[in-house]
């Protein structure tokens, strides 16, 4: 059974935008998969639907066969876990807290409410702040921390969820190119070490191509490219990137020859 | 036009200006002989505001989250919330402590309990506001992880809003202390009910002095919340 | 050192944090000493359960209708308190907002007296005042209005003091130089600079008066309070429920009005940023 079903997948915004056109893809347990695109292709929208941030118009997605649904977000996102463009960390608390909020899925609120863990929480915050090389600042306030930093918190507390799946929306757009080196290293790493299944949205093809084990490329709601970094050629980015009804896109091709 | 349906005649209060003048120069000389009673009434007072804002704090940290439109777990929570929050705001203190006076007697508790209700339903609000400018960013982080509405509210939430909620808190405690002490007018305890017999009396002196006490306390209060205002901001 | 137990706080030492340590124990203590004085009693307070239960009850009556007329006449007193006292609290405390503000005022002295002077005024409730009034002026709506306006000039004219102090010294600067007068110089650079601002509170004002307003009857000074005392005091069941719901309407309509108004000139102050 794959990870991720997506299966004849739709999604209308309430304002009318299509965001995606009746797709459909199977993603298998343990790759690493990045979803490659333009801005507006889709690729967030997708990805919010693998936990339920956001729910199909019509056709569903499958997380080792069950079906994400409202009734189920807390199952489905104890297996789960989001890291965000703006690491989407608690400005206000520690490092720490940030990380254990990963916890909260698995944890009945009799506890959490009050801010108290077990024992074995603090130990797997601890375990997941060693991962990322971070304990060094485990009691510092999240917002002191830089972006890279602030980054690695919100991959520690997606490995704090103990998640069969790790979803990345555009982790490194708001990083400098040596923090978006580490962060994808970080991410491969995981994929590779504990088998979780990563999907990543990157609009950075170089990193795509090094990283990737499968590229999923994406164009106005619809897949145009599905195959391994090898398959991406020339001809393939410019399927991905083309532009809606403009025929000589200069700036289109000054793009594909320095990607 | 007003001023005509009101039937307020300026000229009488025109004529009235040099009565008033003579009127307010037999407050000149406060009469402190009581000054013990006054600080004890005054000590009431500022007992029933504690106990008035703290109900209130309890009363809207429960109610504002599920006001707050990001938090509420569904649409008719909300709704309700709201109104609960409405009403509550809407009935005058007063009114709640004629209502509690009936049910449980004379004495500062009714007072304590009215300004309780009539200001969960402000703390509330204003709960329900701040929650609901909480960056969504961040809400999503911790809705990402499978939090419960209960979790939500305490991780994404409170950390967020907690120096303008503590700081609110503390202008309902000020405003609490004014209230709590034309209350007793009601016999809802404190000073008010002293205050509201020695004007009745004609007792000038003393109602002099009851009002210099309520007004030092008054500012007193005032700049200690400022201050504890200032230390949190 | 972890503590034995298997819970812990994220902090490193385990315990909640020590400003929250202290301060809940000062705030715990603060309430178990004044307790006593406040007569908190959870046993009367649990008794009293069935007397609400039961004055709630009787309120379900046939309401008297015939008292709507006169019901109707005392809100529409109590809103006309309210705009009166605003209107003329508004006018008055324009001066006296410029002379508490520190790039306004004619001397510091002014300024001091002002600004105190202010203060004052804000410091004691609505109805203190019109307690004292009514004892001066006699019943009826007027000493209500003078309450009202009274205190509202204490907070208005700080409100406007603070605004014209934030005021963009270099359009003061560009009017003087025009060999504008004192007095010119305030009306035309520093108050349109700082009227935007003032709708805002105009709106918390009045709300903040309506319900003032419907209070100060309670001694005599106008307004629905003394019909609803007095309905309460010679349990007039018929009437509290009118009484209760007119005093919601009214309140809510303004409070929905202001809203309204308030997000309306947030929008088109927003719009007229960008403008520039």
């Amino acid at each position: 059974m794959s990870a991720i079903t997506i299966q004849s997948v739709s999604k209308r915004f309430p304002n009318g935008f299509e965001a995606l056109k009746g797709i459909g893809a199977e993603i298998q347990s343990g790759s690493f998969t990045v979803i490659l695109g333009p801005s507006g292709a889709g690729k967030s929208t997708l990805l919010r639907l693998m936990n339920g941030l956001e729910t199909p118009t019509t056709g569903e997605v499958r997380i080792d066969g069950v079906t994400v649904d409202s009734g189920k977000l807390r199952t489905i996102r104890s297996k789960v876990a989001m890291v965000f463009q703006q690491f989407n960390l608690v400005d206000r608390l520690s490092v720490v807290t940030n990380v254990l909020t990963g916890r909260l899925g698995h944890r009945s609120w009799v506890g959490s409410v009050f801010y108290l863990f077990r024992k074995e929480d603090m130990d797997i915050a601890q375990e997941a702040l060693s991962r990322v090389a971070l304990t060094d600042k485990a009691w510092s306030r999240a917002d002191k921390l830089s972006g890279g930093q602030q980054q690695r918190v919100g991959i520690a507390r997606a490995l704090a969820q103990h998640p069969k799946v790790i979803l990345a929306d555009e982790p490194v757009a708001s990083l400098d190119p040596v923090s978006s080196e580490e962060i994808m290293n970080l991410l491969r790493e995981i994929c590779d070490r504990d088998g979780i299944t990563v999907v990543v949205n990157l609009h950075q093809v170089e990193l795509a191509r090094r990283f990737a084990d499968r590229i999923i490329g994406m164009n106005s709601g619809k897949i145009v490219f599905d195959g391994s970094p090898q398959q991406l050629t020339q001809s393939a980015l410019r399927t991905i990137y083309q532009r809606e009804g403009i025929e000589d896109d200069t700036s289109l091709d000054m793009a594909l020859a320095y990607a | 036009m007003i001023v005509r349906d009101l039937d307020i005649s300026f000229e009488s209060l025109a004529y009235g200006v040099a009565d008033i003048g003579e009127y307010f120069s037999r407050y000149g000389q406060p009469d402190f002989t009581n000054l013990s009673r006054y600080l004890a009434l005054m000590g009431i007072t500022l007992a029933t505001a504690l106990w008035g804002t703290v109900f209130a704090f309890l009363v809207a940290f429960s109610l504002g989250p599920l006001a707050a439109r990001n938090f509420a777990p569904n649409p008719v929570v909300y709704r309700v919330a709201r109104e609960t929050l409405n009403f509550m705001r809407a009935m005058p203190d007063l009114m709640l402590a004629l209502i509690f006076v009936a049910a449980l007697g004379l004495g500062p508790l009714p007072g304590a309990l009215a300004l309780g209700v009539h200001t969960a339903g402000f703390l509330g609000k204003f709960f329900a506001e701040s929650l609901e400018r909480v960056d969504k960013n961040v809400c999503e982080g911790v809705q990402s992880t499978g939090a419960n509405f209960l979790q939500m509210v305490m991780y994404a939430g409170w950390p967020s809003i907690l120096r303008e909620a503590l700081g609110y808190t503390l202008y309902i405690m000020d405003r609490n202390v004014r209230m709590a002490s034309v209350l007793g007018l009601v016999g809802a305890g404190g000073i008010g009910m002293a205050l509201h017999t020695t004007l009745r009396l004609f007792e000038y002196g003393q109602s002099a002095a009851l009002i210099l006490v309520i007004l030092a306390t008054i500012l007193i209060i005032d700049y200690a919340s400022a201050w504890l205002r200032r230390r949190l901001g | 050192m972890t503590p034995v137990s298997t819970w812990r706080w994220p902090t490193p030492n385990g315990l909640p944090p020590r400003s929250l340590i202290i301060s809940a124990l000062v705030l715990l203590c603060a309430l178990w000493l004044t307790a006593p004085i406040v007569e908190v009693d959870f046993v009367r307070l649990f008794g009293s359960i069935g007397k609400m239960a039961k004055f709630a009850g009787q309120m379900y009556v046939t309401p008297d209708w015939h008292y709507v007329p006169q019901l109707l006449r005392k809100m529409l007193e109590t809103i006309e308190m309210t705009v009166l006292g605003t209107a003329i609290a508004i006018v008055i405390s324009l001066p006296l907002g410029i002379l508490a503000a520190h790039n306004a005022t004619p001397h510091l002295f002014v300024y001091r007296l002002t600004r105190d002077l202010l203060s004052l005024m804000r410091a004691l409730p609505e109805l203190v005042w019109a307690l004292v009034f009514v004892s001066a002026v006699g019943l009826g709506p007027l000493p209500g209005v003078m309450a009202l306006a009274f205190v509202t000039v204490g907070f208005m004219g700080k409100f406007f003091a603070e605004s014209i102090e934030v005021v963009d010294p270099k359009a003061v600067e560009g009017v003087r130089a025009h060999g504008a007068g004192w007095l010119q110089v305030r009306l035309f650079a520093m108050l349109p600079q700082a009227l935007p601002d003032i709708v805002g509170s105009v709106m918390y004002i009045l709300d903040h008066n309506l319900r003032a307003a419907a209070i100060l009857g309670l001694v005599g000074a106008g307004g629905i309070g003394y019909d609803m005392v007095m309905s309460m005091r010679m349990f007039q069941y018929d009437r509290i429920p009118l009484i209760a719901l007119s005093i919601y309407l009214v309140v809510t309509a303004l409070d929905r009005a202001s809203d309204y108004l308030r997000s309306r000139i947030i929008h088109g102050s927003r719009k007229s940023t960008f403008a520039t």
